[in-house]
């Protein structure tokens, strides 16, 4: 591989770390970029998590230890009108958003690509676990990760297609294990980090919080509503659709003689529609929001699906599909197809495209 | 071509002679100066020597001098130690500032307003007047305790030249506006100094701040030239020392190595200004050239030579100064805030407008004691260059 200028986003965290690491060792000429992306407080009394400023010591300290120059860029607002103003109209939709599968989309690599540019790099690095592939004619995507535990390659069906030739991902062919590994070989002091789980905008853990802070007062969301078995009766009332997703069965109250779970959310009444498990089995996933890199699936083709992170892939038929939905019958009925979440396509361990699931 | 430095405006490398001098301190004088033993008589010495010295270039009482920890700790001790005193005496402090103070002012204003003193802040022109009238409204609306409806008595401070756009501000009429009200004038003076005359401006003012480390001195030095008729009440609270002001073993080194800078810095003004200015002019001409909408921040009035602002339209606010420094130029950009990003510039927004402050990627090219023209004219070469590369990047498709 020609040496050429590269930039990596770096979140301070260890994957990251060692994709810098890596990257450098190969001979390329590495930059550091942390993204600051929100805010946690308005005031200007900032307290010590303010603009993630932990994980920007630490990127630049790695990059530090790694002799490769370190730049903070501010993409809140964009990062604000593209993931978490989504995020939010989702829930009011009564859908349960994927908001990584839109920072990726939008700003980890669209804004970060022209930041790139900027700044006169070739190509953009990040610390996920998928592989990027080259073929001989040129067509260049995206695999799975060979650590399966870790592969993200669900977040990712949303990248502009036109990127994939400027990506690299050293990390794709690793294992975590190993990851941490050459981290400590490097003494990184990111090395011992625990990993990240929380939504990084959500620092609570609860994102009602921010619905609450960024849903006008008394959005039916968050109001009261019925909470209605799916043969129509009326078992209880909730306090809020918002806080409710496909599959959940926290929150419902008792008195089912065998366990219930939430089978789908009806915005337009207000309703938390529940139900016994086999009421949460479908067959039939319509998609919308697509997004394909080499050009959309054919009717009748067989593909693997991923319909959530770390659930498995599985075999679909694509019944349909144009510009605008994909609906896919899956050769065995699922659980709990999550309007608002991925359907990330694969053929084999390539990832193809995807899109957002519009009814299970 | 060597890294090109070009931020002298926030900390322009120590000179050889303030090292030399700073070494034989540290060398030859290793005691306290509140010590009464040899060493300390020693330190104290030299510690006098310094102040007298210092006060012999501002024109000051070298009892009025008092050597702090830097920029920010001398604006902090002028604002909060003059509005500290007026409430220990049971009053409520008031404070005029400009819209285009440095944070160290600003920040430090705010504070007195959480404490309960008044806080008014006052326009500038893009042409540098102050348009003091128009915080006086403010506090005559509020003003009670005067049945004339005038309102005497507070603390005015302005800068003296902007550390974002060189802009040189009226203090003369300010201390003059001020003293017609009885108001006391703080004056930050960090850029000024090195670049205009500062015997004037400390003479007509009750305080006066500058860092040494702008003008080639030690970083985490300033000095706080507090006249007779100002009272102020300490910040920091231990020893005498500083009159004190400033308590803390002092720091012999660093002392003489400010005086040293500033006799320096002073001593060669006038061949700097015109110096800098040269080559002021001639980037400012060449980027105009090379960059056809390119706006200049701070041309509609007097500025110093040694700070060109420009304002490039149409591109991110933070992505210029890390594409210059891959490139080997070294420049400012906007306020960085705590992450190390950079945003729209408060400053630029007083003076421009808010929109302006958002829309157009300020630069800071800020030039020293060590430039030379042959690194100014490779830098805007790569300036162009880079702002080409950078409006590429944001203008088309993905």
């Amino acid at each position: 591989m020609a040496a050429n200028r590269i930039l990596v986003a770096m979140s301070g965290g260890v994957d990251s770390s060692v994709t810098a690491a890596l990257l450098a060792e190969a001979g390329h000429e590495v930059v550091g970029v942390t993204m600051k992306t929100f805010c946690y407080q308005d005031t200007p009394a900032h307290g010590r998590t303010c603009c993630g400023l932990d994980g920007i010591m630490d990127a630049r300290r790695v990059a530090d230890a790694l002799g490769i120059p370190h730049y903070v860029f501010d993409v809140e607002e964009e990062f604000t009108r593209d993931v978490i103003d989504d995020f939010v109209t989702e829930y009011a939709r009564g859908r349960t958003p994927n908001p990584c599968v839109r920072c990726n989309a939008n700003t980890k690599f669209g804004d970060l690509l022209r930041r790139g540019r900027a700044l006169g790099c070739d190509g953009i690095a990040t610390g996920h676990y998928v592989r990027s592939f080259r073929g001989d004619d040129g067509r260049a995507g995206l695999l799975r990760g060979v650590d399966r535990a870790k592969d993200q390659s669900y977040f990712l069906w949303g990248l502009p297609p036109e990127l994939l030739p400027l990506l690299h991902f050293p990390l794709g062919s690793l294992t975590k294990p190993q990851v941490r590994e050459r981290a400590r070989q490097l003494e990184l002091v990111t090395a011992e980090k625990p990993e990240s789980q929380e939504i990084c905008f959500v620092p609570t853990g609860d994102y009602r919080d921010l619905l609450r802070k960024r849903l006008t007062p008394r959005h039916p969301a968050l109001e009261p509503g019925p909470i209605r078995h799916v043969d129509g009766q009326l078992v209880g009332e909730h306090s809020g659709y918002a806080g409710f997703t496909v599959g959940q069965r926290k929150g419902l109250g008792g008195g089912f003689s065998e366990p219930h779970y939430v089978i789908r959310v009806e915005p337009e009444t207000r309703t938390v529609v529940v139900g016994p498990q086999e009421a949460l089995r479908s067959s039939r996933v319509l998609v919308n929001d697509l997004n394909w890199f080499h050009g959309p699936p054919q009717a009748g083709e067989q593909v693997r699906v991923q319909l959530r992170h770390r659930a498995p892939d599985v075999p679909a038929r694509v019944a349909t599909v144009d510009d605008s939905a994909l609906e896919l019958t899956l050769a065995t009925p699922q659980l709990a197809v999550t309007p608002g979440q991925s359907c990330a396509v694969f053929r084999e361990d390539e990832l193809v495209g995807g899109g957002r699931i519009r009814t299970g | 071509m060597d890294y090109i430095y070009l931020d002298h405006a926030a900390s322009s490398p120590l000179r050889p002679e303030v090292r030399a001098a700073m070494r034989e301190v540290e060398e030859s004088t290793p005691g306290n100066p509140s010590s009464p033993h040899r060493y300390g008589r020693e330190a104290r010495a030299r510690l006098d020597e310094a102040r007298h010295r210092v006060a012999g270039v501002l024109g000051a009482d070298p009892m009025s001098v008092v050597f702090v920890r830097g920029g920010t700790e001398s604006d902090n001790l002028a604002i909060l130690g003059w509005t500290r005193s007026v409430r220990r005496t049971g009053g409520r402090p008031r404070l005029l500032h400009s819209a285009v103070e440095h944070s160290a002012v600003a920040a430090a204003a705010r504070e007195v307003e959480a404490e309960g003193g008044r806080v008014e802040i006052f326009p500038v022109a893009p042409d540098g007047s102050a348009r003091l009238d128009d915080a006086l409204e403010s506090l005559r609306a509020n003003a009670t305790e005067n049945g004339s409806g005038d309102v005497f008595g507070g603390l005015v401070s302005c800068l003296w030249v902007s550390h974002e756009t060189g802009l040189v501000l009226p203090i003369a009429e300010v201390a003059h506006w001020a003293r017609e009200r009885r108001f006391q004038v703080h004056v930050d003076g960090v850029q000024g100094v090195g670049r205009l005359d500062p015997v004037p401006i400390v003479a007509a003012v009750d305080l006066f701040s500058l860092s040494a480390r702008k003008l080639g001195g030690p970083p985490g030095m300033g000095v706080l030239v507090a006249g007779r008729g100002v009272t102020l009440h300490p910040t920091l609270f231990g020893g005498g020392q500083e009159n004190g002001l400033r308590p803390g073993t002092e720091d012999v080194a660093g002392a003489v190595g400010t005086a040293v800078a500033l006799e320096a810095a002073v001593s060669q003004r006038q061949a700097e200004w015109s110096r800098l200015g040269a080559l002021r002019d001639a980037l400012e001409a060449r980027l105009r050239e090379g960059i056809p909408d390119l706006v200049i921040h701070g041309s509609e009035g007097r500025r110093t030579p040694h700070i060109l602002n420009v304002g490039i339209p149409g591109v991110p606010l933070d992505v210029l100064p890390g594409a210059l420094d891959l490139e080997g130029v070294a420049v400012s950009a906007g306020s960085a805030c705590r992450s190390g990003a950079t945003g729209p510039s408060p400053v630029l927004a007083a003076l421009y407008g808010e929109a302006h402050a958002v829309r157009v990627a300020p630069l800071r090219i800020s030039l020293g004691w060590n430039t030379r023209a042959s690194e100014v004219e490779e830098a805007g070469s790569v300036i162009i260059r880079v702002v080409e590369g950078v409006r590429r990047a944001f203008g088309g498709p993905l």
